[in-house]
């Protein structure tokens, strides 16, 4: 009797899981770059989409920064237990390509009847370069930031500047920085301008610098090549080697970001540069009065984009991998994008989050966030080569000892380009170097 | 076990069999200790000398060899590293073991001043790396930090204690100092109470003064303390870099790289495992050598005992 009862209460579970069964289970690996609440954010967002239907329940795991996602996403890959969808960095996607461990979503665009070109058009110019490979779309971008110029005003004020006139080119921002310099004899007690240039801000500050000075600075198309001993790079670095020790109006050696952002508080630098994404944090902590301005342009306005992307890594099931691009479109929606942007200070990578009226409204009332966005019609695409991170550190050592007055311009770029090619040489020898036998 | 175990006198050859059923006894009750320590020790160490013997570049087979211990020895960021672990080791080890002994010296006796001071010393102890590190990050502060506040008092310039490539490894050694010379303190203070204080005093009828009695009778006794502290700071030099990854990724210019990190930057950075095995095994073998050096030497140095 019991065993009767046990089988039909089976039965009855069995027929009622039934239509729970086409819901299917993914999980997705998020990091968080900037500050703690983001990731609670991110967390109601998913549960809002789990919320909103019954195809997809996403589980989402925090995964630390953008470095630790990168790696608990390799490591899953190669444990055989990949996340459905992962958000990453930008300009890593470049290597999920190379070693073959991302999708092409093309085949998931073409089953909503859409063509690669036209889904990724949906997005600003300056992003879809580090979501495509070859012309075969790879990430979906969510988030994205640029370097921008903080100003304290009341200094440009006290100092003869105009504030509403921030420095628009490199010879304008000297003069500027020399007239906000305050020094007691030997001590610099304020400095003009501070750049970070601690691991990973440096490389992105210098290929902005260098791209704005005119150059490439990287093979755009393809990962096995970077443009250090060029004379556009060189130039950015000189730039940076006399803002420290013939104009002396930045501090020398390596200043750290949070360093960086700390004096700019403190009132111990009167310029900055910063991501746009650290917009929100800077407008929480800032007591005195501040702008923001386009970085200041050599032969032409250039800034890199920062930020990141969604992916669907390499081994999952088809069901897993249509769940994933459900739970991508989701996020990369007008208003879902657009409502992650004004909680965080990135800007968002789909253009039309910005026709919407909240957005419009939320950029009346904060210029700032506004500069933001209308410098992206000079942003270029985000350093990304095949060793990423040991590439771009192969010149920021370099760049590091230039700052702090241990080797010349023109040496650091030859020693850094050294460096940089025998990274990239395993690549090189499988690619352009392979030549038919 | 038990079977055999009971089966044994009734043989009658108990006196050859005791030491088999012995060692059966042992090996079964070291099984499971035995079991973890190859699964989760023996069998990772051999993956990894297996793995630095491995050869395997972008999109080729892999193959046998000792390329990467030759790239190893050719990569100028690993002698950095090396160079830099062996100043830090210096650095920190020489420094904090005499002062821990010098404290400890000086708070051995029992009182309530004493206790006070104790428990103020070893408190660096009880906080995580990562969070010294977090602080110390404010204290050194180009300008506004604590350091630079002080000094300006003194009329001295502002100094970037982080972010000059001359400067910061010293700042860290100094952190290390800070945070582990009450931790080796109290090993100190232990073997300290172990030395009888008969033989202060039998060395104080025959007349030895302060300096005759540390050198000839103190020193010579806490030589196995010494030598076991000595190789625990000799590990915690190689695996606490926490301070490192916190306040300067190893910069400015690869000045505060340590071999533990350059192994991390080799594996996940550059997804370079030959290279990141080469250095473990590398690192793990000097370890060794040393260690079992230290030790062997100041066994050999103790001839006061028993």
């Amino acid at each position: 009797m019991r065993i009767l009862a046990g089988a039909a209460l089976g039965l009855s579970l069995l027929t009622t899981a039934a239509p729970a069964s086409a819901t299917t289970d993914i999980d997705f690996f998020f990091p968080v770059p900037v500050q703690g609440k983001l990731a609670n954010e991110m967390t109601k967002l998913i549960d809002q989409f789990n919320r909103s239907q019954n195809d997809v329940a996403v589980t989402a795991v925090y995964t630390g920064a953008y470095d630790d996602t990168n790696l608990k996403t390799r490591a899953a890959i190669q444990a055989g237990r990949p996340p459905a969808a992962v958000l990453m960095s930008a300009n890593f996607i470049r290597e999920y390509v190379i070693n073959d461990e991302a999708i092409d979503l093309g085949p998931l665009i073409a089953k909503d009847g859409q063509t690669p070109e036209k889904f990724i058009a949906q997005f600003w110019p300056a992003v879809r370069t580090n979501a495509t490979e070859n012309g075969h779309v790879y990430g979906a971008p969510f988030h994205n930031s640029t370097p921008i110029l903080y100003y304290n005003t009341d200094m440009f004020k006290e100092a003869g500047l105009n504030p509403e006139k921030p420095p628009a080119t490199w010879q304008d921002l000297v003069d500027a920085a020399k007239k906000l310099t305050k020094s007691d004899g030997k001590t610099m007690t304020r400095s003009g301008i501070v750049i970070p240039s601690n691991y990973d801000s440096l490389g992105w500050v210098v290929s902005g610098l260098a791209m704005s000075n005119g150059g490439d600075y990287y093979n755009r198309g393809w990962g096995g090549e970077v443009y250090y001993n060029t004379a556009s790079t060189i130039g950015a670095v000189q730039f940076l080697d006399d803002l420290v020790h013939k104009h002396h109006v930045m501090p020398d050696g390596v200043t750290d970001a949070g360093v960086a952002s700390n004096a700019f508080f403190a009132g111990r630098t009167a310029m900055m540069i910063q991501s746009t994404g650290a917009l929100g944090f800077i407008r929480d902590n800032m007591k005195l009065p501040f702008k923001v301005a386009f970085i200041p342009r050599a032969l032409r306005n250039a800034v890199p984009i920062g930020g990141a992307s969604l992916l669907i890594p390499k081994g999952n099931t088809p069901a897993r991998e249509a769940a994933a691009w459900k739970l991508i479109k989701y996020l990369t929606s007008p208003e879902i994008n657009g409502g992650w942007s004004r909680f965080t200070g990135y800007f968002a990578p789909r253009m039309a989050a910005y026709d919407l009226p909240e957005m419009k409204a939320y950029l009346a009332q904060n210029p700032d966030a506004k500069v933001a966005v209308d410098q992206l019609a000079y942003a270029q695409p985000w350093f990304a080569t095949f060793n990423t991170v040991g590439v771009r550190k192969a010149l920021e050592d370099q760049v590091q000892a230039v700052l702090s007055g241990k080797v010349k311009p023109a040496d650091a770029m030859v020693n850094a380009q050294k460096a940089a090619d025998a990274l990239l040489r395993p690549y090189v020898e499988q690619t352009a170097l392979k030549l038919p036998q | 076990m038990s079977q055999a175990v009971l089966a044994a006198p009734a043989l009658g050859v108990r006196h050859r069999r005791i030491l088999p059923h012995t060692t059966l006894l042992a090996l079964g009750l070291l099984t499971p200790s035995l079991l973890l320590l190859a699964a989760f020790t023996y069998w990772p160490v051999m993956g990894v000398t297996l793995r630095s013997l491995t050869q395997q570049r972008f999109g080729q087979k892999p193959s046998w060899g000792i390329d990467n211990f030759v790239r190893l020895f050719a990569d100028p960021h690993f002698s950095t590293a090396a160079w830099n672990t062996l100043l830090y080791a210096l650095g920190t080890i020489v420094p904090s073991l005499a002062l821990a002994l010098l404290l400890a010296l000086a708070l051995r006796e029992q009182g309530r001043l004493t206790t006070l001071l104790r428990t103020i010393i070893v408190m660096p102890l009880l906080i995580p790396l990562v969070a010294v590190a977090a602080l110390f990050i404010f204290i050194f502060l180009p300008g506004g930090g604590l350091i630079d506040y002080y000094l300006a008092a003194l009329g001295m310039a502002q100094t970037n204690w982080l972010g000059d490539p001359d400067l910061a490894l010293g700042a860290i050694i100094a952190i290390t100092i800070w945070k582990n010379t009450g931790y080796y303190m109290l090993f100190f203070l232990a073997g300290l109470a172990g030395i009888p204080e008969e033989y202060h005093e039998a060395a104080k009828i025959d007349g030895a003064g302060i300096a005759t009695r540390f050198w000839r009778i103190t020193l010579p006794l806490l030589g196995p303390t010494i030598g076991f502290v000595a190789v625990i700071a000799l590990v915690n030099t190689l695996v606490q870099i926490d301070h490192v990854i916190v306040m300067t990724g190893g910069g400015p210019s690869d000045s505060t790289n340590m071999i533990l990190y350059y192994i991390y930057q080799q594996a996940e950075q550059n997804m370079d495992s030959g290279l990141a095995s080469a250095a473990t095994v590398i690192c793990v073998g000097a370890l060794l050598a040393l260690s079992i050096i230290s030790l062997r030497a100041l066994e050999q140095g103790i001839h006061y005992e028993s």
